[in-house]
């Protein structure tokens, strides 16, 4: 029992060490930036993270020369693999307010990406894209694996219920429902 | 007075005893759940993530409180056995050997591992978004064996409240932690996402745990009868209509959560100051993935169990038609929340028909698990 309870306090005080580097709003730091071109309209593409890599999250911002104020569009990321894309309007990004952007979001699958900006505002409407934007391989344990070790309590449950039955299975053979 | 009933009047007079820490671990599943629907609407609605924000506190402290009761039980059956007294299955179930060194009852042990497991998945989630960052995605491999660890706990506060149903409070809040860990699957399922192809394999596996969740219910609930090949006795208390009840409990959790979900995102995001994002649909999100057809299919399920009672196949194929029509309805329930086009026929037939085969097994097994769980009572498992 004394190990048992010397585990728990251990796993409890790891928690409580790693909550204040845990507990705070990131800031969003631009380390990287791109241009593109959308019609009469010149974006600046910012990364908070350089190079870039699959799975591994980060802030984009999207800025318009001039500003965001009376201009709209829309944003299309292009993956690399299975050529999927799906627009979704440019919203402001929620802790930069004043440009618009993407909030700790990674990119799935290595390759080389695109992002399609469509922006409409005072000088018409105007389509550019980001091409070869290149994502490396992820960094980490295969997925495969994270996937079993997240399933570990599934399969012990499932363990758990074939123990069960096996032990029960002489009381609840022979019954049928009833109403 | 025989040995069955002897036994039943032992554990009346234990029930009072019982019935706190299983409220305790109930009540801590009931707030890992409004912690995991505050979480998903806060990342829809607001987004910024942190490992310490309010709706993950509720996730943690739920199952803080469920793994503490556990504990606590397990160390007092524990110590009452040292002290040479027999441990009252009542409370959680028949104690078994644990360690080498603790008596725990079978139900608060699956509970109290959940918890434990749910500590260790928070440990590696922090480590994941240290490695990956804090992108606010649902089916991260951490995030689903949280998911799973909270699942666990839920299933042994059915088995705590399974173990006390020859009293009222122990059925009642059988059907209560069955409706929560209905409620709570629906997201878990979301760990199927990565699944492609022609079927949506989070609507057949929400069609599956649906029909599984509401079999246990309906084969916990319904009295039996004796088999010509067997002599078991009819159970006491038994009744049909658990898997009608649960569906009635999910019903109740999407109509309170539907309006508290947004709420509490909202409010939570003027108490730190953060903005809401552009362009929010306006939907509760975890709500809307509940099946909403589930009382009309659990009213199909409770009448074809009357209408088949004599065939050992009819929790297979009740099972198999209610998973079909959770499946089928699932992508019309989206497209008229979301108002997004439905789904191709063809992937409408081709999810249906997945759903209608994994129900199959989900009411063979949620029939036997339900049978199970009654032998948990003391009145019955001898």
């Amino acid at each position: 029992m004394r190990r048992f309870l010397a585990a728990l306090v251990a796993a409890l005080g790891l928690t409580v060490v790693a909550a204040p580097m845990a507990s705070a709003y990131e800031p969003v730091n631009m380390v990287h930036t791109e241009r593109v071109q959308a019609g009469p309209y010149g974006l600046t593409v910012g990364f908070s993270v350089w190079p870039l890599r699959a799975q591994q999250s980060l802030d984009f911002t999207f800025i318009p020369d001039g500003g965001i104020d009376g201009k709209s569009g829309t944003l299309t990321t292009v993956n690399p693999v299975t050529c999927t894309s799906r627009p979704q309007p440019l919203a402001r990004h929620p802790r930069k307010r004043d440009v618009w952007g993407l909030d700790v979001r990674a990119l799935r699958v290595e390759g080389d990406w695109t992002f399609r900006f469509q922006l409409a505002g005072p000088l018409g409407q105007g389509t550019g894209e980001l091409r070869g934007l290149t994502v490396l391989a992820q960094p980490g344990p295969p997925m495969a694996l994270s996937w079993s070790i997240s399933i570990l309590p599934l399969i012990a449950l499932v363990a758990f219920l074939v123990a069960a039955w096996r032990r029960t299975r002489a009381q609840v053979a022979g019954t049928v429902p009833a109403t | 007075m025989d040995t069955a009933a002897h036994r039943v009047a032992v554990t009346h007079a234990a029930g009072a005893r019982g019935m706190s820490p299983a409220l305790t671990v109930l009540g801590g599943t009931v707030i890992s759940l409004i912690g995991l629907t505050w979480d998903v609407q806060w990342h829809s609605d607001v987004g910024p993530d942190t490992f310490f924000t309010l709706p993950h506190l509720f996730l943690y402290s739920g199952s803080a409180i469920s793994g503490i009761a556990s504990l606590v039980v397990v160390l007092a059956a524990t110590a009452a056995q040292r002290a040479g007294q027999r441990h009252d299955p009542a409370i959680g179930g028949r104690a078994v050997r644990t360690l080498g060194v603790f008596a725990a009852p079978i139900g608060y042990l699956v509970s109290g591992v959940g918890a434990a497991s749910f500590l260790a998945y928070g440990l590696w989630d922090l480590w994941w978004h240290g490695l990956y960052g804090f992108d606010a995605v649902i089916n991260s491999p951490p995030h689903i064996g949280l998911l799973l660890s909270i699942s666990v706990t839920m299933v042994g506060a059915v088995m705590v409240f399974a173990a006390a149903r020859d009293q009222r409070w122990g059925r009642v809040g059988t059907l209560c932690a069955l409706s929560v860990l209905l409620a709570f699957s629906t997201v878990t399922v979301l760990g199927l996402q990565n699944l492609e192809g022609t079927v949506s394999w989070i609507d057949a596996g929400t069609g599956f745990v649906s029909v599984l969740i509401l079999l246990v219910g309906a084969g916990c609930q319904a009295g039996l009868r004796a088999s010509p090949q067997a002599g078991s006795a009819p159970g006491q208390h038994g009744r049909p209509g658990g898997a009608l009840l649960i569906a009635v409990g999910l019903g109740v959790i999407q109509a309170v959560f539907w309006w508290f979900s947004p709420w509490a995102a909202h409010a939570y995001a003027d108490a730190v100051g953060l903005p809401v994002r552009d362009y929010v649909n306006g939907v509760p999100e975890m709500p809307s993935l509940m099946p909403m057809c589930l009382v009309a299919v659990a009213l199909i399920i409770e009448s074809l169990l009357a209408w088949g009672r004599s065939a050992r196949w009819t929790p297979a194929v009740v099972g198999a038609v209610g998973a079909l029509i959770v499946a089928a309805c699932a992508p019309f329930q989206s497209a008229l929340l979301y108002g997004k086009h439905v789904s191709s026929t063809m992937s409408i037939v081709a999810t249906s028909v997945a759903g209608a085969v994994l129900g199959l097994l989900a009411g063979f097994l949620g029939w036997r698990f339900g049978r199970m769980l009654r032998l948990l009572s003391p009145a019955e498992g001898h």
